[in-house]
């Protein structure tokens, strides 16, 4: 078994110290039009530079840009499709961070790549495998207000966004891009509709080429739907355990025909947790997996904690990982 | 029912009472102060009397506006969460953690047992209250939202983080009511943020409220209300503070459906607007919340907090709300 340690999507774009503060800076400046894009995308290189040399020093094996460019998850992917307009804030699960919500008022479009410029960038500045990561049309769709009375049917939206990201897939696969990982959390949602979230899954993994797909679903208990994701058409499945009190032994139990993105570290709370009852939990769920990939990661982006918290979790997450290591 | 309970504790208010959520916009003066402070360059007492002024600023505003139950305008607070995790003890204040946009704010993490060991907001409620004769409201964050805004590294889980809160919060109210404070204001804006959760709430609720002479107000805005109606309901207030305009009254097609049982502070302009709603409009809104709700359970107040907008938007905002109260008062009565 060949464990990877990684990152799960965010990483925090601001610290305590002003170097760290110049990505708010530059922005505040701009609303006062004394910056200029071009700042904006300076100060955005330096705090992915910065985002993915402190992956690194932590130990990771497999990195991210830290989505230090995305306004939220939603509407970074949503606001480039034509077709939306960007409307006003919505809490974000049950996490304490506001995004802002799409409106679909045309057919959605994708007029040009939304994440391959920012991948390649990524790339260009690390020394280890970046994974780009994408929220899927599932949760797009269910995020999204309607105005196009075409879209008022879920189908049709989960559709064509799936659509526009299936291009995208396909465009990160051609930039390089081994393992491409699609956020669905909207999945755990109580009146979620698995199959149409499926039949967008299942979009993008027809274009996926050579590269490999990693579904991850994070705020919610994914035991219920486990049988069933099993059987989608991606490489990895990533599971957010803070929810699922049950989930260890499950996967114990039951065993898991793909790789598994082990969400075994806490990415919402500070609080280190106990070294020996994450090994524990790696001891019964490792040889379950059959599949000789794993990854263990946090359980969701981290932009969540403070950037020194951030770090530490990083830092607790390769301790634990270099023990199952070969 | 909740009417007698304001006549026992001495209160007579005017049919659909005016008032405020809690916060108002900083003067500028006050807010350089801050950033001042921040650095060092002045004085703890200096920002201080920056802020009693400001007090006594808004104050005086709202006597003048015609508003009959007052908010300190909590102008010596940053944040409605991290100003009590720094007042209280088991706390530490972490790095900044993002909020949306390029908002940031810095996120108290429970490091140890939580414990009140002071009064916290009751010197500005006395201040405020020494101003005015009109009844000043006390306010504070609730259990399960100073719960939900905190990393926690102590407690075994979010139910003992949340009732240990709700032990040491009581002790800021009862320190209320013995200074003086008649009605009480628990903000819980994150009261929707987990439905499965909200008999949490209602028992640390139930904590901080059980046995006081006091008329309590819970304020929440911005959520899933839908979720938790009628649930919410069961909830040991008085009074529910709801923001109603920015969510286009919503809520009212729920309350149509089953009864509103609680007296019920209705927001009647949008804090997150620059516009002044016109006289007209709020007078419409009101009207509509006296379908839903008897005239003698109906607070007039924003939807939210005002320290979002100007000082001019704020006063602006407020003269349209007691105008349009005057209005359909002259009407009813």
């Amino acid at each position: 078994m060949n464990l990877t340690l990684t990152n799960t999507g965010s990483y925090p774009r601001i610290g305590d110290v002003p170097e760290l503060q110049i990505l708010r800076q530059t922005l505040a400046r701009f609303d006062r039009q004394e910056a200029t894009e071009a700042d904006i995308r300076r100060a955005e290189d330096e705090m992915v530079r910065r985002a993915i040399a402190e992956q690194i020093e932590a130990g990771l094996d497999l990195v991210t840009d830290g989505q230090i460019r995305w306004y939220d998850p939603i509407s970074h992917i949503a606001g480039k499709l034509r077709g939306t307009k960007i409307n006003g804030l919505l809490r974000y699960f049950d996490t304490n961070f506001y995004f802002r919500q799409p409106v679909l008022v045309d057919r959605l479009i994708r007029e040009c790549p939304i994440l391959v410029e920012e991948y390649r960038y990524a790339c260009s500045v690390s020394s280890r495998p970046v994974k780009p990561v994408l929220t899927g049309p599932y949760t797009l769709a269910v995020f999204s207000l309607v105005e196009w009375k075409e879209y008022r049917d879920l189908e049709r939206r989960v559709e064509d966004y799936a659509m526009a990201l299936a291009e995208e897939v396909a465009d990160l696969a051609a930039a390089g891009a081994d393992l491409i990982q699609v956020d669905e959390p909207a999945i755990v949602l109580e009146d979620a509709v698995f199959d149409l979230f499926a039949a967008g899954i299942r979009a993008l993994a027809q274009v996926k080429g050579a590269a490999r797909l990693a579904l991850y679903i994070s705020f919610g208990d994914v035991s219920p739907i486990y049988e069933r994701l099993q059987e989608l058409p991606v490489d990895v499945l990533g599971l957010d355990f803070t929810y699922s009190p049950q989930l260890v032994d499950r996967i114990a139990v039951e065993g898991s025909v793909k790789a598994l993105g082990l969400g075994l570290i806490d990415g919402r709370n500070t609080k280190l947790e106990s070294e020996a009852e994450v090994a524990t939990a790696l001891e019964r769920l490792l040889p379950a997996i059959r599949s000789d990939v794993a990854y263990l990661n946090p359980s969701t982006g981290l932009e969540f904690l403070p950037r020194d918290r951030a770090f530490r979790k990083l830092q607790h997450l390769v301790r634990i990982g270099l023990r199952f290591k070969q | 029912m909740s009417r007698e309970k304001l006549r026992s504790l001495g209160l007579d208010l005017p049919l659909l009472p005016t008032t405020s959520v809690g916060s108002f916009p900083k003067p500028d003066e006050l807010q350089q102060a801050r950033t001042r402070w921040a650095r060092g360059l002045i004085s703890r007492a200096d920002l201080e009397a920056l802020e009693r002024r400001a007090t006594e600023f808004w104050i005086r505003t709202q006597e003048e506006l015609g508003i009959d139950v007052l908010v300190d305008g909590e102008q010596y607070r940053g944040d409605m969460v991290t100003y009590f995790a720094e007042n209280m003890r088991g706390f530490e204040i972490g790095g900044l953690v993002r909020s949306y946009g390029n908002r940031y704010y810095r996120k108290p993490i429970i490091v140890s047992e939580v414990r009140w060991e002071r009064p916290i907001t009751v010197s500005w409620w006395r201040f405020a209250q020494s101003l005015t004769s009109r009844p000043v409201k006390g306010m504070l964050t609730g259990p399960y939202t100073v719960m939900d805004w905190s990393f926690n590294e102590y407690y075994p889980d979010r139910r003992a983080t949340c009732l240990a809160l709700a032990r040491e919060i009581r002790k800021e109210v009862e320190a209320l009511i013995e200074a003086g404070a008649r009605i009480i204001q628990i903000d819980e804006p994150a009261l929707s943020v987990r439905p499965q959760e909200l008999p949490l709430a209602r028992e640390a609720l139930q904590v901080v409220t059980e046995g006081l002479p006091a008329y309590f107000i819970s304020h929440a805005c911005y959520g899933a209300f839908e979720k938790i109606y009628p649930q919410m309901l069961a909830l040991p207030v008085d009074n529910f503070d709801l923001e109603m305009s920015n969510s286009n009254l919503d809520l009212l097609e729920h309350f149509k459906r089953s009864p509103f049982t609680k007296d019920l502070s209705f927001g009647v302009v949008d804090v997150h607007s620059h516009v002044i709603e016109d006289v007209e409009t709020v007078v419409a809104r009101i009207r509509q919340g006296l379908e839903v709700v008897p005239a003698e359970a109906l607070w007039i107040d924003p939807d939210c907090g005002l320290k979002t907008r100007t000082v001019e938007e704020a006063i602006a905002k407020l003269r349209v709300i007691v105008e349009a109260v005057r209005r359909v008062r002259a009407s009813l009565a």
